[in-house]
């Protein structure tokens, strides 16, 4: 990883984290490492999880009941958490995206007239 | 809960888990192993932190990491035990002395009535805009008043006929009235004593909803005037008087020469209603008629104009107050206004008959004036005999107080006020005496009543001691800022030691917020043990200053003192705002290290001085210097306070204090008439006189600086008819003058038939001869000036106007000037009359200690009666350490509190040189490695040390100018800002200062610069 790698990619807005894990869980279980992997490769790299904060952000969604885990054995044949939405999960996925949809779409019809201001 | 076990129990494992599938990811995209593993770590982040952040999600976190804290924390203590002992140490100190002290005040000032429900019960205040036309107004001492003409007078007491007026009514659930029952002499359980009792209305048990422990308590029938006298007892008193058995239900004791049959004892929280007075005995309010004096008690029961009633009331829980309120007053506005003062009712009491109706009169304005207590203990007597037993009134006003603990000041309030207020309350003017009936007020005058929470109506003994309790509250407040600094000095010591631990574990990840957690959990871990630590010191503290209160008094405290949840509430308070204040300043500083340079430096380094150390304006300095300032303060409140008490002491009080005996007498309690007491006094006076180690003997009707004081009016000639003069009174038995040692300075001492003429003149059968008395300088200063003296005639009050026939009074001699009732009260003029009747109080000149000759004395009086007890015995020395109680107290516990302060500052100082010099080990090394002699080593550290000090004081005294003023009333003979008190406190800070910071001073002077440069 080299500094201009590191410039590029950007961190995640504080609460985001909790929206990524549940959209990612909406594909099907997945164990800790497999959504991080899968934050990042569909975000082609851009979105750069510290991983480890993966961890409290999943027992966040299990204690309020948006995901359940059960335990499993992962593709290398070891034992692990897999993770899955719950109902509850699912109905909060779509009303936090409505909400990210609203807030991206605000905030971008701010920033693009400013844009065309400053070139006229 | 098993959901959160189950979850977390593979936290670990998952973790590790997730960093191999990353590292074997890596590996696959081509790393080296070891780098593989290195970017999966550094990808994943702060193990520990997710971990507990992991933790955290599921809430109970806290309290592990509490659990964790204290245990590191205990760690780190048991580590530097000094550091612990001392911190610890001061804390108790502080927050011990702030326990005790509130502690205090918690028992005399906010203590709830020993009763049920108390929120619900009201006491009821009369107010109006002049004095109402009354003819008696006594107190008991149970709440404050004010009955100065004009002035919007107030207070607390009523007639009975008003109290059975509202009674009747159901504006109450339960109404009572109550009044001391004046001083009590008990016969019939071993030998006869002075007790004093509490006459109650039938209702008072029942309003204030007490049980009985044994027996019954009262109820109404008790209460009638056919009813057979009956008594109820304190708990307390049944226990030391009669060992607590039951038979005594049943028994019968003679109070007063009259049968009482005891039936009952009221349970063992109740002493009394009124903060700080306790009772023995309870009486119906009915039998008060059977134990008092006629003379005294007139018609009391019927007397709308003779008001002595103290009326509480329980509150039923649908009526609110305000209605309470506007119906019992207007009973009362309609009584005021309406009901009439029948006039001389002295006209009915035996002594009314014949010539001396008028001087009832004169009898009943001077009681008005001197504010006399319900019950009499004076003989019958005349309007002279009266006029003099003015004086003797405040006895009875002091009885009552004596009842209550603190007997000095209750019921002496009143009588310490100014003499032409106390003189001229409320009894028709001379110029209407013996007018048509009026009413007692008029609808201009708005008179009306208010009802107040008992619990803060009833203020007792308490006024006396809410000054100086605040003024140490205050000091103590003080105390525990002092040791704050002072521990938040030391905190911060090793908060800079411990830069590096501090630095390492932000370096390892700890997040900053937890850091501080960790640190505010050691200080405030630190403040509860100095807590629990400080509640044993308090406890040992509030029992000392209760015991020392104690001695003082002829009876048990009546405040119940000890460690209740109010207290400890108010410790556990104040011990975790210690702990966060501070703790938080050094806290906030350790974790703003920059980790680099703190990683890098050994601990103690010459970088870390070089940054710190020198800078004036550090937090350590700053603490230091409050500290310093905040002793200052302490000191000089101290200080002042102690030159009251010794200027006091040193007063000139006119006469000799030393190896002077007094002891109380009445012999009118047991039915001595007239002529009987003044026999039974020259046959005392005789018998002591002779005693072997008592030179001289003599009585008079109150004994000097007993905070007692008689005041007298005349008619002066020269002045408007209707204009009374007052002076000091005291009348005073044969040879009063030799025995105290009052010198004459003209004239002559009261001879044999200067006595006969005064008793004749009180008596029956008055003659024409004018009463002989003696005055003081002060007195032919104000009213003679140049005039000789001797000879000089003056009239009594009233008779200009009314009596013309009254003989008057002539002067036959002067003595110097004496101290009367107190020594702050400066010496008014004063008249000296031979006394006849009423109660007295001996004075025996003693060859050698006074205290010896007690039990000789005990007999001798035996001897002639042994149903005559001796009261308030006590030295003059003690009557005038008694005087100076409160004095003694606060100077005693300030003057404590002000040294303790000074240790606490120069601990604080001393810890913070220790440290700067331990800090700047290295540089004090290279200094003297470069050649610095010790001396100059020495400077450096004193220097510092005597800037801060210096500093601390300048700012401490600037303090003290502004604050001191607030104790302008307690102090005597000193200027708040007494520039003498301020130097000495000064310089005696500055002394120690210099002793702590010489140790450590010296210890850099031994500094081994070769031990010193290796010193990393």
């Amino acid at each position: 990883m080299t500094a201009k790698e590191e410039k590029e990619r950007i961190e995640l807005l504080q609460g985001t984290l909790d929206l990524l894990i549940l959209r990612t869980l909406l594909l099907g279980p997945a164990h800790g490492h497999a959504i991080a992997k899968a934050i990042e490769f569909n975000s082609d790299d851009v979105l750069q999880v510290e991983q480890g904060s993966l961890y409290p952000a999943l027992h966040r969604l299990i204690k309020r009941g948006w995901i359940s885990f059960e335990e499993g054995t992962s593709e290398n044949n070891r034992r692990a958490k897999f993770y899955r939405l719950t109902a509850k999960g699912r109905k909060q996925l779509t009303l936090e995206t409505g909400k990210w949809d609203k807030l991206a779409g605000a905030i971008a019809r701010i920033l693009r007239p400013a844009k065309q201001g400053g070139k006229s | 809960m098993s959901h959160r076990k189950r979850v977390l129990e593979d936290l670990d494992q998952d973790i590790r888990d997730h960093i191999e599938k990353e590292t074997q990811d890596n590996i696959e995209r081509g790393m080296p192993p070891e780098e593989a593993r290195y970017a999966a770590v550094r990808k994943f982040g702060n193990v520990t932190r997710v971990k507990e952040e992991t933790r955290e999600v599921w809430s109970f976190v806290w309290v592990e990491q509490l659990w964790q804290d204290i245990r590191y924390g205990l760690r780190m203590l048991t580590k530097s035990p000094g550091f612990a002992a001392v911190a610890i140490l001061t804390l108790a100190l502080g927050i011990g002395a702030n326990t005790a002290i509130f502690s205090l005040i918690d028992s005399v000032m906010l203590h709830a009535l020993p009763v049920e429900n108390p929120s619900q019960l009201v006491l009821l205040k009369w107010g109006a805009r002049n004095a109402p036309n009354i003819h008696g107004y006594h107190t008991s001492g149970d709440c404050p008043m004010n009955v100065m003409p004009g002035a919007n007078p107030y207070g607390c007491s009523f007639s009975e006929p008003m109290f059975r007026e509202i009674a009747q009514t159901n504006v109450f659930a339960a109404t009572t009235a109550f009044a001391n029952s004046g001083r009590l002499n008990l016969t019939g359980n071993g030998p006869a004593t002075v007790t004093n009792g509490q006459l109650v209305s039938g209702d008072f048990f029942r309003t204030m909803g007490l049980k009985a422990a044994a027996g019954r308590l009262f109820d109404a029938a008790d209460d009638k005037p056919s009813a057979a006298p009956v008594a109820v007892l304190n708990y307390g008193y049944w226990q030391s008087a009669f060992g607590g058995s039951r038979d005594v239900i049943g028994r019968t004791l003679e109070l007063n020469n009259v049968p009482f049959t005891i039936i009952g004892v009221v349970e063992q929280r109740f002493t009394g209603i009124t903060p700080g007075s306790d009772y023995d005995v309870w009486l119906p309010l009915s039998d008060g008629q059977r134990i008092t004096d006629p003379m005294f008690w007139r018609n009391r029961s019927s007397d709308v104009g003779d008001w002595w009633l103290t009326i509480i009331g329980r509150l039923k829980p649908e009526t609110p107050v305000a209605q309470a309120q506007a119906a019992v007053s207007g009973l009362f506005r309609n009584e005021m206004l309406h009901g009439a003062v029948p006039l001389f009712h002295g006209g009915e009491s035996p002594m009314r008959t014949g010539a001396s109706a008028g001087r009832g009169v004169v009898s009943n304005r001077t009681f008005q004036g001197a504010m006399p207590p319900p019950a009499g203990g004076n003989g019958p007597a005349s309007a002279r005999a009266l006029v003099q037993q003015a004086p003797g009134s405040p006895v009875q006003a002091r009885r009552e107080a004596g009842s209550a603990p603190m007997p000095q000041s209750a019921g002496n309030r009143p009588i310490i006020m100014p003499a032409p207020q106390e003189a001229t309350l409320a009894g028709p003017h001379p110029s209407e005496m013996g007018s048509e009936p009026k009413t007692l007020s008029s609808a201009a005058d708005n008179p009306q009543v208010t009802l107040v929470p008992a619990q803060s109506g009833l203020t007792g003994a308490r006024t006396q001691y809410s000054n100086p309790l605040y003024v140490l509250m205050l000091a103590v407040g003080i105390i525990l800022l002092i040791a704050c600094a002072n521990v938040a000095g030391l905190m911060l010591a090793r908060a800079a030691a411990r830069q590096k631990e501090m630095a390492v574990r932000l370096a390892l990840g700890a997040g900053r917020a937890r850091v501080v957690r960790q640190l505010l959990t050691e200080s405030v871990m630190l403040s509860v043990l100095g807590g629990a630590l400080g509640i044993l010191f308090a406890y040992w503290a509030a029992h000392a200053i209760i015991s020392f209160v104690s001695s003082n008094q002829t009876r048990p405290l009546g405040f119940a003192t000890g460690v209740d949840l109010r207290v400890l509430g108010f410790t556990v308070t104040i011990t975790l705002l210690t702990g966060i204040l501070f703790g938080i300043a050094p806290t906030f500083r350790s974790v703003r290290v920059n980790l680099t340079p703190a990683l890098k430096d050994g601990e103690g380094s010459s970088a870390s001085s070089g940054h710190v150390g020198r800078k004036w304006f550090s937090i350590g300095n700053a603490l230091v210097v409050a500290q310093v300032a905040l002793a200052i303060v302490v000191l000089v409140g101290a200080g002042l306070l102690v030159r009251t008490l010794q200027n006091l002491r040193s007063i000139d009080v006119g006469f000799d204090s030393h190896n002077i005996l007094v002891f109380g007498i009445d012999p009118t309690l047991i039915g001595y008439k007239g002529p009987q007491v003044d026999a039974f006094y020259r046959d005392l006076q005789e018998r002591l006189a002779e005693t072997p180690g008592v030179k001289s003997a003599s009585y008079s009707v109150l004994p000097l600086l007993s905070d007692r004081l008689g005041i007298m009016g005349f008619h002066w000639p020269g002045t408007p008819q209707d204009q009374r003069s007052d002076a000091d009174a005291l009348a005073v038995g044969p040879n009063f003058f030799a025995t105290m040692h009052i010198p004459f300075l003209a004239g002559r001492d009261f001879n044999a038939s200067d006595y006969m003429v005064s008793a004749a003149n009180s008596g029956m059968i008055p003659t024409s001869a004018r009463t002989p008395v003696i005055v003081n300088q002060a007195f032919v200063q104000k009213y003679l000036g140049k005039e000789n003296p001797l000879g000089k005639q003056f009239g009594e009050a009233d008779a200009a106007e009314n009596h013309p026939a009254l003989s008057g009074y002539e002067i036959i001699g002067v003595v110097r000037d004496a101290k009367y009732n107190s020594l702050r009260r400066e010496i008014h003029a004063m008249i000296y009359t031979p006394q006849s009747a009423g109660g007295a109080s001996f004075e025996l000149r003693t060859a050698a200690d006074p205290q010896a000759l007690l039990p000789a004395i005990r007999e001798v009086v035996a001897q002639v009666n042994t149903n005559l007890p001796l009261f308030d015995v006590k030295t003059e020395s003690e009557q005038i350490d008694r005087l100076l109680f409160q004095e003694r107290l606060v100077a005693r516990l300030s003057g404590f509190f002000g040294l303790l302060a000074l240790v606490l500052a120069c601990v604080g100082l001393y810890g913070l040189l220790s440290f700067e010099v331990s800090r700047r080990t290295r540089e004090i090394g290279i200094r003297m490695a470069l050649g610095a002699q010790s001396e100059s080593v020495l400077k450096l550290v004193l220097r510092q040390g005597i800037v801060l000090a210096i500093v601390g004081a300048a700012v401490g005294i600037g303090v003290a100018l502004g604050v001191t003023r607030y104790l302008s009333a307690m102090l005597y003979d000193v200027h708040a800002n007494d520039p003498l008190t301020i130097i000495a406190v000064a310089v005696l800070l500055t002394l120690v200062a210099l002793a702590a910071c010489y140790i450590p001073a010296r210890r850099a002077t031994r500094v081994d610069p070769l031990v010193a440069l290796r010193y990393e």
